[in-house]
């Protein structure tokens, strides 16, 4: 299962990898997310309360950061244990590349990820559209946010 | 009209069935009964770090919860490998420790790793949750063809390999595929299935303090062999102090032969809280760690010569045989299946190579048919893809190549000695029962409406009546493979039978009491069957691989002929006659010459009320047992036929006809038989066209609920035309040859070599199973991309 | 299923008093999802609110439209003379729905609002053009859908009735998976005097929607012949076991060409 898709930023690639680093902005762009806690420079604790249809789950976990090469990208990981219905983990390979003028940045990811137990073995049919929506919620509430934070400057 | 042997007649048992009123495990209650929940994990392969059961022992309602730790401590064994066989290098098949709760590490997910035991089901899960794992997860192993360079799962299986096995002439096989005309190669996978019985697995174990001894209710195929294994191998108590009952039993299609581990957690933990404790599975659970079955992968050469007849087979066969070893895993894919690689053909040369691979996915084991299928398939795809690329008929290739009549017993290049059979006419019956010769006006016709149309063929054999213990024996079995059966008498002359057999759907106490009737001229109402339980019944194998009938059936006519022979000497003495002269028949014991006769009836009552009787002689009563041990396997064969539709704009395979012309020797009851094989051929119609098992890259079973496995509908199937030959099985009283998995041995190869028959005229020449409409549809866009190019 | 709260309010303003009072109540129609999910132990609603007995499942025509309750089942949709007369697709898509069992429990508005992305009946809200009236307002069926699982509906919010525009023609066909039976792909085409929409159901990655370019194909010239050049695309289709996404583009052409007659 792979996942892809880009955005172009009228920021420059300082500006998107420090919002990238935030943990503000990345609690504000995990879809459901309800806690997030940083444990180290490269972990986070994270509580996410997942719904898809009448399923709702409460996941715990952590996300990573790894690969890290500022300000080009990093892959981040998120993993977590739903109790009953299961695990889940999902990792984004993010990277910027700046325009030539330094106006503008393309922010582009690849997700990959990967469902345990009752998830699996029930909801197979959902598992790669709600992997894009999330990916798609994600990354497109991340941009949102610092393009209005841009608006407000 | 009689009710004895070859009458149809309606199912003794299919009133309490079809009234809801079967007694199946789950219906049987007992006082202070708790509920068992296991905790299974959700990863395929990892080192377990911790296990933290605190909370969930403390929980509302919980009795009990017990790890791997507690059934070391206890020293109870887990279920043991009832086959193996040896090595090409010498060596033995390997044999990991099988633990009925994981000890330290998990091998699929599914594995047992902790039991809940509560006063509820819902509080048992409750608590179930709040069992704390902690895995060190290790790569799965899900790929069969890398799994001998992947992760090891076992520190006892070398390359993942449980056994590399060998059977026939390698050197002239080799020999006659190079000086061969021709060789045909074609690389063939049967898809892993799920058995999907209507009832799951369900065990309700107690025991009794006073008596010191255990009862254990259980899905089973055969109870007996399941209180042998518990209580011999895997507690080390005296096997006397086990009772296992397998009541009504829903369906199993060999998924019930086995010792799981649930069974025996709630036997061994039912003596250590001192409470019954009932567990059944829920359909999830039946798909994650009910035995598999089938997945093989077969690489075939098939040497021809300039007449286009067979001089050589060679198959190299790799097979995932899961996690663990299942009780018959080893014996499915090596003698259950290379023995069976001659077909009903005449080939001079034959060798076979099978590996038996490890991997972190559920156990397989034996499936409808188990190992035969398998070997069907790839026998009947090479046929017909060496008849296409010769240009030549699939039935006049196959014609050709039959084993003829008189060539009968006839010895194959692989072990096996066939008794009797006849294979033109099965062919010739099924070609006409579906109009073979008219085909291509009906091809030609659905091509009008854009419909592609095949025809396929599938001759088949198998070797049913498992099975000759002798034999077994040599071959690896651990287990002898005899059936027996009592007969009792009442003294009004009602009967009761007894056997080892267990029906879970065959209708024994159908067929079994045809039997009686047929042979002592009782009406069928006055026969019972009791089967199924330990206490009750004389030790017997149980109900597989088609061999009810031609051992249990043929042990059943061992007794009562016993019965006649005392009868005859009561009848003697009462008639004042010689022995000699006393002839039975229709019921009525009468002296040759004569009009002096005794009913049945009276024959009892004398046995059992025996004022005037030879006292010097004979015993009283009227009660005689019997045991059978066959002389060699029976082998069933037919020719299927199937047509198909394949819609090209969705892929969609319809089966629109269907003939079978199938040789199960004599037939007890006809209706249930072409009940057999109806269901059958709806299986292999499961197999061929919906139904995968299907693990993702990290061995996560995407395919557990019927939302994603695809099991046959009664609107997938045509109406099946059934008709029989007869060569009666020459070495069994019955003539009885079996017929419950020939339907699922003979179609999938019949559906396949349809569809490519009809996509051929689109260059499409090769399908795997299932063939879904999906894959279906993309084979015609490729051809045509192809044809494009 | 976890132990839980059941109230079986009169009526629908009851209805929300009672989910008000709970933090994550859930309504219950006729729980052909929501049980099984609860079975599974997937959800756990500190209380259901059963909304069977809140008269939400009248079936009347209303000249231009016809008015069918939230509650109605599957069934009644089936044998509704009322249905069958004026939207007789309408009828036949309730009926090919599940099993027996299903439909004698399933309701319309427990469907809808659900939005299953392999769920039949959101194509026909769609495709009819239908207004979707809770007990707050009335949402055109263009605004309702807005993602899988996902509508515009509110927490608390409940679907009373939906109203479906007669069209001059109609027709629904699917693709069932051959598994669960739920729409692989579901292709629901109505004709109206002022043109022709084509909703698809089981193929979307954000459920259902309109394929606008074959509704101006069929708008023109309404045959299936007027779609045999059109190239559907595969992007947001959905990919799984049983279909890649290029299967089911494929399969939303011939569905529809079959629902074309």
């Amino acid at each position: 299962m792979e996942i892809k898709d880009s955005y172009k930023l009228p920021l420059s690639k300082e500006r998107v990898w420090a919002a990238l680093n935030d943990e503000d902005f990345l609690k504000k762009s995990i879809p459901w997310c309800e806690k997030l806690e940083r444990r180290s420079e490269t972990e986070l604790a994270a509580e996410v309360k997942l719904k898809i249809g009448p399923m709702s789950t409460r996941f715990t976990g952590s996300i990573t950061l790894s690969d890290i090469d500022p300000p080009n990208g990093y892959t981040i990981t998120g993993s977590g244990k739903g109790g009953i219905a299961g695990a889940a983990s999902g990792s984004a390979k993010v990277k910027l590349v700046e325009d030539k003028d330094t106006t503008s940045t393309t922010l582009s990811y690849e997700v990959s990820a990967q469902v345990k137990g009752k998830i699996a073995q029930l909801g197979s049919r959902l598992i790669q559209s709600t992997a894009k929506k999330l990916s798609k919620n994600f990354f497109g509430s991340f941009v949102k946010q610092l393009e209005d934070m841009d608006k407000l400057k | 009209m009689s009710e004895g042997i070859g009458a149809s007649v309606t199912r003794k048992e299919d009133k309490k069935f079809l009234t809801g009123k079967g007694r199946y495990t789950d219906d049987i209650n007992r006082p202070g009964q708790t509920h068992a929940y296991f905790v299974r994990s959700d990863v395929a392969h990892a080192n377990i770090k911790s296990i933290d059961t605190k909370a969930a022992s403390s929980a509302d309602g919980v009795v009990a919860v017990y790890t791997g730790e507690d059934v070391v401590a206890d020293g109870i064994g887990g279920p043991i490998c009832g086959w193996v066989v040896p090595c090409r290098d010498g060596s033995a098949t390997k044999e990991p420790p099988h633990p009925i709760l994981a000890n330290g590490k998990v091998r699929y997910v599914g594995d047992h790793v902790a039991v809940v035991i509560a006063e509820t089901l819902a509080q048992a899960k409750s608590a179930a949750e709040l069992v704390e794992v902690e895995y060190e997860e290790l790569p799965a192993v899900v790929d069969l063809e890398k799994a001998s360079s992947a992760t090891e799962i076992h520190k006892e299986v070398p390359d993942n390999c449980y056994f590399d096995w060998e059977l026939g002439d390698e050197a002239s096989t080799d020999k006659a595929l190079k000086s061969a005309s021709r060789v045909v190669k074609l690389t063939v996978r049967n898809n892993r299935l799920v058995p999907n019985a209507m009832e799951p697995r369900a065990a309700l174990a107690e025991y009794d303090d006073i008596s010191e001894s255990y009862t254990l209710h259980t899905t089973s195929q055969n109870p007996q062999l399941t209180r042998l294994v518990i209580a011999a191998f895997m507690f080390q108590i005296p096997e006397s102090k086990l009772r296992v009952v397998a009541p009504d039993v829903g369906g199993g299609f060999g998924s019930k032969i086995y010792v799981y581990a649930e069974e025996a957690v709630c036997t061994w933990a039912s003596k250590k809280i001192n409470r019954p404790i009932k567990w059944t599975a829920d359909r999830t659970q039946a798909f994650l760690s009910d035995a598999h079955g089938r997945d093989h992968i077969n690489n075939v050469q098939l040497a021809l010569d300039d007449n286009n007849k067979i001089v050589g087979l060679r198959v190299d066969t790799i097979c995932n045989l899961g996690s663990y070893l299942s009780a018959f895993a080893v014996s499915v894919p090596t003698y259950l299946h290379g023995t069976l690689l001659s077909g009903v053909y005449d080939i001079p040369a034959i060798y076979t190579n099978v590996k038996g691979m490890a991997t972190t996915t559920a156990p397989v084991d034996a499936y409808r048919g188990a190992g035969r299928p398998e070997a069907t398939y790839l026998l009947e795809r090479t046929m017909d893809a060496a008849a296409r690329e010769i240009g030549m008929d699939p039935t006049e290739f196959r014609r050709l190549n039959f084993i003829p009549k008189d060539a009968f017993p006839y010895q194959t290049q692989v072990a096996l000695q066939y008794d009797t059979g006849d294979y033109e006419p099965q062919l010739d019956k099924a070609m006409e029962m579906i109009d073979y010769k008219n085909f291509e006006t009906r091809r030609s016709e659905a091509a009008k409406r854009g419909m592609y149309r095949g025809i396929g063929v599938s001759t088949y054999i198998e070797a049913c009546g498992i099975a000759p213990s002798a034999v077994a024996g040599a071959l690896g079995s651990r287990v002898g493979l005899y059936e027996s059966a009592s007969v009792r008498v009442d003294p009004t002359g009602t009967i009761t039978v007894f056997t080892g057999a267990h029906s879970h759907g065959q209708g024994h106490a159908t067929t079994f009491a045809q039997i009686v009737s047929e042979k002592l001229g009782v009406p069928l109402a006055n026969v019972d069957l009791i089967h199924g339980d330990s206490e009750k019944n004389s030790f017997g194998m149980g109900t597989y691989g088609s061999r009810s009938l031609a051992v249990g059936g043929a042990a059943l006519v061992k007794a009562l002929d016993k019965v006649i022979e005392k009868s005859k000497k009561i009848a003697a003495h009462l008639m004042e006659a010689s022995v000699e002269d006393v002839e039975f028949k229709e019921g009525k014991f009468a002296v040759a010459g004569t009009d002096k006769e005794k009913a049945f009836g009276e024959i009892a009552l004398a046995a059992y009320v025996p004022h005037n009787y030879p006292h010097e002689t004979l015993e009283p009563g009227l009660e005689e047992s019997a045991f059978y041990d066959p002389l060699n396997f029976t082998y069933p064969s037919g020719a299927h036929i199937a047509e198909v539709e394949v819609d090209p704009a969705t892929g969609v395979v319809k089966v629109v006809d269907w003939a079978a012309c199938d040789d199960f020797g004599n037939l007890i009851n006809p209706m249930i038989v072409e009940g057999q094989v109806h269901g059958g051929i709806a299986q292999g119609i499961g197999q061929a066209l919906l139904e995968d098992a299907h693990y993702d890259e990290n061995g996560q079973l995407l395919t557990a609920s019927y939302m994603d496995y695809c099991m046959p509908r009664a609107d997938d199937l045509p109406s099946f035309k059934v008709g029989y030959t007869n060569t009666p099985c020459t070495h069994n009283d019955l003539g009885v040859k079996g017929c419950g998995e020939a339907g699922a041995i003979a179609s999938p190869p019949a559906i396949i070599n349809a569809i490519i028959d009809a996509l051929s005229p689109l260059g499409v020449t090769d399908m795997s199973m299932p063939a879904t409409p999906q894959k279906v549809w993309k084979a015609i866009q490729d051809s045509q991309s192809i044809a494009a190019e | 299923m976890y132990s839980t709260k059941y109230v079986k309010p009169n009526s629908t303003p009851e209805a929300l008093e009672a989910i008000k009072s709970l933090s994550e109540g859930k309504f219950l129609a006729g729980g052909m999802t929501l049980i099984p999910t609860l079975k599974q132990r997937l959800a756990s609603p500190d209380g259901l609110v059963d909304i069977s007995g809140c008269n939400l499942d009248t079936i009347a025509d209303e000249g231009e439209t016809i008015k069918i309750g939230a509650m109605s089942r599957h069934v009644s949709v089936a044998e509704s003379p009322v249905v069958k007369k004026a939207i007789p697709t309408l009828a036949s898509l309730a009926e090919g729905i599940g099993d027996r069992q299903v439909r004698n429990r399933g309701t319309l508005g427990g469907s809808v609002a659900n939005n299953d992305p392999s769920a039949c009946y959101p194509s026909a809200v769609l495709a009819l053009k239908a207004t979707v009236h809770t007990n707050s307002r009335s949402i055109a069926a263009d605004d309702f859908f807005t993602g899988m699982f996902e509508t515009a509906l509110e927490e608390d919010e409940i679907i009373e009735s939906i109203s479906f525009s007669k069209p001059t023609k109609a027709n629904y066909v699917k693709f069932p998976n051959p598994a669960s039976r739920y729409a692989m792909v579901g292709v629901f085409v109505a004709k109206f005097g002022e043109g022709v929409r084509v909703a698809v159901t089981g193929a979307g990655e954000g459920g259902v929607f309109r394929h606008k370019e074959m509704e101006t194909a069929l708008s023109s010239n309404y045959s299936s012949d007027s779609l045999s050049s059109l190239n559907i695309a595969s992007d947001g289709l959905i990919s799984d076991l049983h279909a890649s996404a290029e299967y089911r583009a494929n399969l939303i052409k011939e569905m529809t060409k079959r629902a074309v007659v």
